[in-house]
Order: C-alpha cells, then sequence, then structure tokens
C-alpha cells in the first residue's frame, strides 16, 4: 500500500516519517516534492573500479544554472532531509524532469526503512540540461511494509550532501569465498 | 505491501521465496542483495540479419563495461516466489556509480524462479567482478488471485537476448 498525501501530512505531524523543511505545499496526490540541492559530485576516474575509492571533484550549482550535456553522469542531493522508521520510501523523478531526459536515479529507487538523511540523486541525462540549485527535481513516495521491521545501520546513514558510492567497503568482506 | 528483511527470511523458511544460494548478511531493511553471476553477453553487430551477441566469461580480476553499451548478465542467485511479486532493481552504491541494472523492466511475476537476467548499460567506464553484490530484489504481496506465470523468460538460467528479433537499421 502506498500512502496518500493526506496520510504523508499526518505522519510527518506524528514524527513518523522525517522531512526537513516540510512544506505542505509540496504534498501531492500520492508523494512529496524534492528539491535540488546545490552541490554537485562529478567522479574524475577514467575507469571506475569498485574496490578502490574513486577520485571526484565537487561543484557548487551557480544562481544560473549548470548544464548537463547528454550523456553526463553526475550525483546531486535532495535539499530535504527524508527518511522513516515506519514506512519503506521510494524515489522517483518528477514528470517534468523525466519529459527532459534526466534520470534522478540508476535503478534504484528503494531507501532502506530506518535510513535518514538528505538522499542522493544519480543524475543521467540523456538531453542537454540545466540544472538550477532549488529546482523541484524529484518525488519521494512512502510504501507500507509487511514483517518485523529491523532499521538501517548502512554507510550512507546521515548524508548531508551528495555521497560518492562506497563499494570498496564491501570487498571487505569475504564476499567471493562464498559458493 | 513490500516485505521487510526479516519477513523475506521467514518466507524463505516458509518456501514461499526462493534465493538460492541464500546468505543472511546480504537482506537489507526491505530488500536483498544479490551478486553478479560469471558471464556476460556483449552485443557485437549483425550478421546478415542476425544479432549477434558475444559470450563471454568475467575474469576475477575483472571486466570493464564501456558507456553506452548494452550487456546482458544474470544474477548468481536463483530468485523466486511462489507468494509474491518481486522487483528487482540496482543498489545504491551502483547507482552512483551510474550502472543501470535493468532497463525499466524491474517487475518480475509471482511464480516465475531462476537467475534473472539483467539488462545492464553504463552511464561511465566501470569494472565488474564476478559474484560482487551488484542490485537488491525487494517482495511484495499481491492483491487478487495469482495466476501462475506462462512467458518465455521466467524459468531461464543464463543471460537471454530479446525474443524479439533485431534489425540491422538505419539511426534516425
Amino acid at each position: 500500500m502506498i500512502l496518500t498525501g493526506k496520510k504523508i501530512i499526518e505522519e510527518v505531524q506524528k514524527g513518523k516519517i522525517d522531512i526537513t523543511p516540510f512544506d505542505k505545499s509540496r504534498v501531492t496526490t500520492n508523494s512529496y516534492d524534492l528539491s535540488l540541492g546545490n552541490i554537485i559530485i562529478r567522479y574524475k576516474q577514467d575507469i571506475i573500479d569498485p574496490k578502490c575509492q574513486a577520485s571526484y571533484e565537487e561543484i557548487t550549482i551557480p544562481e544560473d544554472g549548470l548544464v548537463l550535456s547528454a550523456g553526463d553522469f553526475v550525483l546531486g542531493h535532495s535539499k530535504e532531509r527524508i527518511g522513516s522508521d515506519f514506512y519503506v520510501p521510494l524515489i522517483h523523478g518528477k514528470s517534468g524532469t523525466a519529459r527532459m531526459g534526466l534520470f534522478v536515479h540508476v535503478t534504484a529507487d528503494l531507501i532502506d526503512i530506518g535510513s535518514h538523511g538528505v538522499t542522493t540523486f544519480q543524475l543521467y541525462a540523456t538531453l542537454p540540461v540545466r540544472l538550477y540549485p532549488g529546482m523541484l527535481i524529484a518525488q519521494v513516495s512512502f510504501w507500507v511494509p509487511l514483517g518485523d521491521i529491523v532499521l538501517y545501520k548502512g554507510k550512507y546513514q546521515n548524508s548531508t550532501g551528495p555521497r560518492p558510492s562506497m563499494t570498496y567497503k564491501d570487498f571487505k568482506y569475504d564476499i567471493f569465498k562464498k559458493n | 505491501m513490500i516485505l521487510t528483511g526479516s519477513k523475506i527470511k521467514e518466507e524463505i523458511n516458509a518456501g514461499n521465496i526462493v534465493i538460492e544460494p541464500f546468505f543472511e548478511n546480504q537482506v537489507n531493511p526491505n530488500s536483498y542483495n544479490y551478486r553478479l553471476g560469471s558471464t556476460i553477453k556483449v552485443f557485437n553487430g549483425f550478421d546478415g540479419k542476425k544479432a549477434l551477441f558475444k559470450e563471454v566469461n568475467i575474469p576475477e580480476d575483472g571486466y570493464v563495461l564501456e558507456p553506452r553499451k548494452m550487456y546482458l548478465t544474470t544474477t548468481k542467485e536463483v530468485i523466486g516466489s511462489s507468494k509474491y511479486a518481486m522487483s528487482l532493481i540496482g543498489r545504491s552504491s551502483m547507482g552512483r556509480y551510474g550502472l543501470f541494472l535493468q532497463v525499466s523492466a524491474n517487475l518480475g511475476h509471482t511464480t516465475s524462479e531462476h537467475k534473472w537476467t539483467l539488462e545492464i548499460v553504463a552511464a561511465i567506464p566501470i569494472k565488474l567482478y564476478p559474484g560482487m553484490i551488484i542490485g537488491q530484489v525487494s517482495f511484495w504481496k499481491n492483491f487478487g488471485t495469482v495466476r501462475k506465470y506462462d512467458g518465455r523468460y521466467g524459468y531461464l538460467n543464463h543471460p537471454q537476448e530479446s525474443y524479439i528479433p533485431l534489425i540491422e537499421h538505419q539511426s534516425i
């Protein structure tokens, strides 16, 4: 089951959903609109190797915008801190964003229950697009879980800006010796 | 409703979800992390009217994907459920590298059970290792009577290209 906008407002008021800052006018029928924060991360590595920490640069989006070319891939972030210990959030583009050919995530829409922080957008442009700080770029919906809840305690908890991948931490575990 | 990690474990024990091999430390709060299989197919042009896919073993020291090429591979695990619908997606750690694990076809039908074909597209060059944790699958409660899946792809265990013939054509 997916929460309606009215239910999202109720659960924010009860403290069961965290959206900070929260602006009632951004509540839609089934979701809440997220705005783009002003920091962008671009990888500088020629080839990403998930076993190693990738080098990257941080760029501040100017007030008059930052242009992504078709085929560009960068990380952005929501201005809002989001999370819930009671519902599962899913990230979606806004239809207006998608109609410009801009992906806001790369097949990873699912957020763990108990994960809190600003969300990292995986921005992939298929057409040239101009990004403005604060633009409404994505939306988050909330879904009812079934079963006992064990909260997220992972490596991206309490993010305050865009977070590059930390897969190099996975390789500390002995995952390759498993059959 | 989406199953929590605890519920996924319960339903594996009850036989309503299959994940083989299964490791408890790959269970997330509301999904399971699957791993990459050991072979990959890459589109390699046309021979007459037939699309050619070259299949290679992913070496232990990694295989580099080029941007904007399309690759097919599989999950290492057999994944399925007689009771729940599934959504198979990437994980945020790979999304943060611009790696698409499917091309807008995340939905897994109730009663299908196999090593899933992954449709991989890389936004930037990236190296993949066989057996690495690469994506996640979630399980969703059904509403209504389940009819058994009778499609063509739901029981295959190798990376299977589309049965719709690819025909060589001029770009627009």
